[in-house]
């Protein structure tokens, strides 16, 4: 056991994890990987599933920092007024000056559940040390007028559409009368309705996603979408990445892994388990991949597109 | 007076078994001669409890307490995993903390508050150790038996409004909300019954009970029996570490002020 508790920030206020690198393994001890909260729970993740991946990654021979965003689990909250999508891109930010000032980390993968994929996004589109995200159930689509009873629908139709729909045992109890007729009858209204209103701020929003990823793929940012099987926001990636999204995956551009039976909150052992699996895998892949990217010929060829940092 | 904010966080004990704590330094210009030790849940209760802990941490820093709030062994940021813990060790590491605060603060006197599993053990510790002055036990774990009832029957809910058949058995491993819960830790808790405790009858105690959660007349009871001066009381909150339907963290702003208010009328 090697981690360290750290303060970071301007004023220093971030708390978070440092897990050192474990091994020497070539190309992963210059990386540090930053792992952004999964909404509001605090920096340990629902199941504690961010410390298990902090130390898997570390025994990978990754640094791993995972901290609160102000305002979430020890971080005091911000005396600004800026809001959270800029603030989460400025402390993501500030997390990778800390890592590359104090352990020498040259570049960064950022890792992130939920709006805390989103974080991990849009800090990729905005800052050149970032070469990979590993995106967990990201939201592509933000519909800030959905209520909670909205969202709870939504996650009822994707289990009758996706799994119920081909389970003998369902379709017995939908005869046999042991379903809540009124409650399936209100979430497949709700859906048809949802799917049929035109939703200019979606539309918006799903044209601004697909330009974004198409930028970050064209830096060769390696993007890898990890979805539960059993989370609407896998449909509203697809939906919104569309036909950019089928053809950059279809030419390994883009990587989409889908966790197979699993909840949002990834809430059974084996889903963690997976879920693990398949970041320390795709972690691995990125620092091999970007290694071959960043030999000489590769740079010359790849840094014109490169945008200009924001402030 | 206010001074700036102060919240440590640290890596503390010896070798593989390193806890985090928080430390939180007393806000106003004169300490109190009283320093608290905060013992949080475990597992999911963990998880949802978090943030009203760190809230009650900072409210009793405001009033000048030096509080230190930490992780148990195998639990949030600490060292290990929860399956390889237990009782003993959960015991051990409230030893560790009190140490750990009394050697930061230079202050003997201790007041231990918990919740849940986390009060349970607070309760074993304070009728154990010397120094200990005043316990909170905020919705605390009477019975070990029933405790494991109660979060098995949790996760059969969880199994049945999380869409049962996203779920399928690999092992035979138990697990409660994406937490194990294996065969020595759910022995060890299941022997764990307060009312066979005989506590020490210098100290101070306080039973929060949140509206709705289970009735604590047994261990109330056990206290008035063994004479020990203890408060109780019955508050308008939620059970906050349970799942809640948005994924919300729910913070009980009238326990924290009772709990706040009723520590600082013990020291």
């Amino acid at each position: 056991m090697n981690e360290e508790a750290v303060v970071f920030g301007e004023p220093a206020s971030l708390v978070g994890i440092v897990t050192p690198s474990g091994s020497a393994e070539a190309g992963h001890i210059q990386t540090g990987v930053v792992l952004l909260n999964p909404g509001i729970v605090h920096r340990v993740g629902a199941g504690r599933i961010y410390v298990k991946v902090a130390r898997a990654l570390a025994a990978k021979g990754f640094t791993a920092l995972r901290f609160d965003f102000s305002g979430i689990g020890d971080s005091p909250v911000r005396r600004d007024n800026l809001q959270f999508p800029k603030s989460a891109i400025a402390e993501a930010r500030r997390a990778m000056d800390f890592l590359a000032q104090t352990r020498g980390t040259e570049q960064f993968i950022l890792l992130g559940g939920c709006s805390g994929a989103r974080v991990a996004f849009d800090t990729a589109c905005c800052d050149t040390r970032v070469i990979g995200a590993l995106l967990i159930n990201f939201p592509s689509i933000e519909d800030e007028d959905q209520s909670v009873k909205e969202n709870a629908q939504r996650a009822a139709f994707t289990y009758y559409r996706r799994f119920a729909f081909f389970d003998l045992r369902s379709w017995r109890r939908l005869i046999t009368g042991k379903v809540r007729y009124g409650h399936l009858a209100s979430t497949l209204w709700q859906e048809m309705k949802r799917r049929t209103c035109v939703n200019e701020a979606i539309s918006k929003q799903a044209e601004q996603f697909r330009l974004h990823l198409r930028s970050l793929v064209d830096r060769n940012i390696q993007l890898t979408f990890i979805c539960s099987e059993g989370d609407h926001r896998l449909d509203d990636l697809r939906q919104s990445g569309g036909k950019l999204l089928k053809q950059l995956s279809a030419g390994r551009r883009v990587a989409l892994d889908i966790i197979r039976r699993s909840d949002h909150t990834f809430s059974s052992l084996c889903d963690q388990r997976r879920l693990l699996h398949v970041l320390v895998k795709r972690a691995d892949a990125m620092v091999q991949s970007t290694s071959e990217v960043r030999k000489p010929s590769f740079v010359a060829a790849t840094s014109s597109v490169l945008p200009e940092l924001q402030p | 007076m206010k001074t700036a904010s102060s919240v440590l966080p640290f890596y503390f004990g010896s070798g593989e078994k390193q806890l985090y704590g928080c430390y939180h330094a007393p806000r106003t210009e004169q300490s109190r001669n009283c320093g608290v030790v905060i013992c949080q849940p475990m597992g999911h209760e963990y998880i949802y409890c978090h943030r009203a802990l760190r809230q009650l941490a900072t409210r009793l820093a405001d009033v000048g307490f030096p509080v230190l709030r930490f992780d148990f062994y195998g639990c949030g940021d600490s060292s290990g995993d929860l399956d390889d813990a237990g009782i003993s060790q959960w015991l051990q590491d409230i030893s560790t903390s009190i140490t750990e605060l009394r050697s930061r603060t230079g202050i003997r006197q201790i007041c231990l508050i918990g919740v849940r599993l986390g009060a349970a053990l607070s309760f074993i510790t304070a009728a154990e150790e010397d120094g200990i002055t005043a316990v909170v036990l905020w919705d605390p774990v009477v019975s070990g038996n029933a405790y494991i009832e109660e979060i098995r029957l949790l996760q059969r809910e969880a199994l049945r409004s999380r869409l049962k058949s996203l779920w399928r058995k690999e092992s035979s491993e138990e697990e409660v909300i994406g937490f194990p819960l294996s065969v020595g830790v759910r022995t060890a808790i299941g022997e764990l019954n307060l009312l066979t405790i005989a506590p020490k009858t210098s100290m101070r105690m306080l039973t929060v009970q949140s509206e709705e959660a289970a009735n604590y007349d047994s261990l109330n009871h056990h206290l008035r029996r063994r004479g020990v001066q203890f408060d109780h009381q019955q508050l308008q909150a939620p059970k906050i570490w349970l799942p809640t339907i948005d994924g919300s963290l729910l913070v009980p702003t009238q326990i924290l002020r009772s709990v706040v208010s009723w520590t600082c009328a013990q020291s």
